[in-house]
């Protein structure tokens, strides 16, 4: 080696200092270099270098850069050489932050894959590669039975927690930890049962009738069928329907909770002959759960009132 | 001996509700797949390999509702679960179209007998250590293991049956 370059550190917080050496050994002084050590930040040359010849005859620069402002540079030890900026080692330095402490972390559980998927507030930018692992616990008191660690794929905000390693309808300690070069943040921990974060997939709603044309049982009426989605048949669960008339400006009207021993439900009070949309969703009840979506509009339309 | 009615709270006896659903609903998915895969549709048919292979089933007695005693019915219950979960591993290697489904209802099993386990324990009826399974049935040939899961998967369903019937007597407000 010609030229080499030892670093205090090679990633430092932003607007630190940064302190180099560079050492170029005798064979590649004793070519007649101009043995005067020179130092490029990028491509801007840095006064400052301090040498001196050390006992074995080799030259020794030192730099220090007092406010190291950028999150990424490259930093060489050059010599003069023919008039031409000879480069003879090279370093990349990097400055950042150390991770904020993740928040505003949450946990839904999918039924569709059975797997408990949290996400997390990361906080600000880093500028360092910085990894987030989802730790989790079988229980929330102590740190027995461990759970694999879950570790988002970079630039994410989430990890999926895989069924074999849930214990549905215990509770469980999870939390988030964030770490890069320059440290390791936690979030607080959130315990919690992974059944008691299900939410559902919307329900079906259609009508009774054979068309769009609904089928009312009475004027001013529209008959309803509905099924839960299929994978939270298990669950015990209560629904509800929003319905609007597609005049301007109106609002929903909540229509709630709907009987669920039968999936029919006839709506009445609404407008003769108007066009209505139509919602539904369900949650998890009364075990805990979060709401389902709403389900895709149905439209239909109400049929004219007979005259008496 | 504890009273039934008051001393098993009401998201417990929930829960459980939700649970035996569940497994009910996975063990019909695998008990159909054994049907349209293997023709193996009859439990019925294999009762005699049943008793050759070993495979044991486990009493709800204490749980009868005129005569419920609680203590024993969760412990039988738990039992039950417990044996069945090591039938259910005991399957492992059934086959690459069943091993997902066989899969989700060991483990749906396995988290039903803890939630049993850990209201005994809330209670102060779990015994001092956690049971440890006893000698399971082997399995010699692929045919054994598929007649094997539908023995399983029907005593499974019959116990299950049982306890619903019970835990539904247990939920009524």
């Amino acid at each position: 080696e010609c030229g080499h370059i030892s670093l205090s550190t090679p990633i430092v917080r932003l607007g630190d200092s940064v302190t180099a050496s560079c050492v170029i050994n005798q064979n590649c002084s004793r070519l007649g270099l101009d043995a005067q050590i020179l130092w490029k930040l990028g491509p801007e040359l840095q006064p400052g270098g301090r040498q001196q010849r050390l006992p074995d005859g080799t030259q020794e620069s030192t730099i220090t850069l007092p406010h190291f402002n950028h999150t990424q540079a490259f930093l060489s030890c050059c010599l003069n050489w023919s008039n031409s900026l000879q480069i003879l080692d090279q370093v990349e330095l990097r400055a950042g932050y150390p991770p904020a402490i993740p928040h505003n972390l949450s946990c839904l559980m999918n039924l569709t894959t059975y797997s408990l998927t949290c996400q997390w507030e990361p906080g600000p930018e880093t500028h360092l590669p910085t990894s987030f692992t989802l730790k989790s616990f079988q229980s929330c008191q102590n740190q027995k039975d461990p759970i694999p660690d879950c570790v988002a794929e970079d630039g994410q905000s989430h990890c999926s927690i895989l069924r074999k390693h849930l214990i549905l309808y215990q509770n469980m300690g999870i939390w988030v930890q964030a770490e890069n070069a320059l440290g390791t943040s936690t979030s607080p921990q959130l315990c919690l049962d992974p059944m008691d974060v299900v939410k559902l997939e919307p329900p079906m709603l259609w009508t009774v009738g054979p068309s769009h044309a609904a089928a009312p049982a009475q004027p001013g009426c529209l008959l309803l069928h509905w099924e839960p989605w299929k994978p939270s048949l298990h669950m015990s669960q209560k629904c509800e329907l929003r319905h609007q008339p597609q005049l301007g400006g109106a609002n929903w009207t909540l229509e709630g909770p709907l009987p669920t021993k039968t999936l029919q439900y006839e709506l009445c009070g609404l407008l003769p002959a108007t066009a209505y949309t139509l919602q539904m969703r369900c949650i998890r009840w009364p075990l805990p759960g979060h709401w389902s979506n709403w389900s895709p509009s149905l439209k239909l339309r109400t049929a004219e009132q007979v005259p008496i | 001996p504890l009273d039934p009615a008051s001393s098993l709270p009401q998201s417990f006896l929930l829960k459980c509700l939700e649970q035996v659903r569940k497994i009910q609903s996975d063990g019909a998915a695998l008990q159909e797949k054994l049907c349209a895969t293997y023709k193996l549709c009859h439990p019925e048919e294999l009762v005699l390999l049943g008793h050759f292979l070993g495979i044991p089933r486990t009493p709800l007695s204490s749980c009868p509702s005129q005569a419920l005693q609680l203590t024993g019915c969760l412990s039988q219950l738990h039992s039950g679960l417990f044996l069945y979960q090591g039938l259910l591993q005991a399957l492992a290697g059934i086959s690459p179209e069943l091993a997902p489904t066989v899969d989700m209802l060991q483990l749906d099993v396995a988290d039903f007998a803890t939630t049993v386990w850990q209201q005994m324990e809330d209670l102060g009826v779990a015994p001092a250590l956690q049971p440890s399974q006893g000698a399971m049935p082997t399995f010699t040939s692929a045919f054994q293991r598929r007649a094997g899961g539908v023995l399983v998967t029907s005593h499974l369903q019959s116990f299950l049956k049982l306890a619903y019937r019970m835990l539904r007597y247990l939920a009524q407000p």
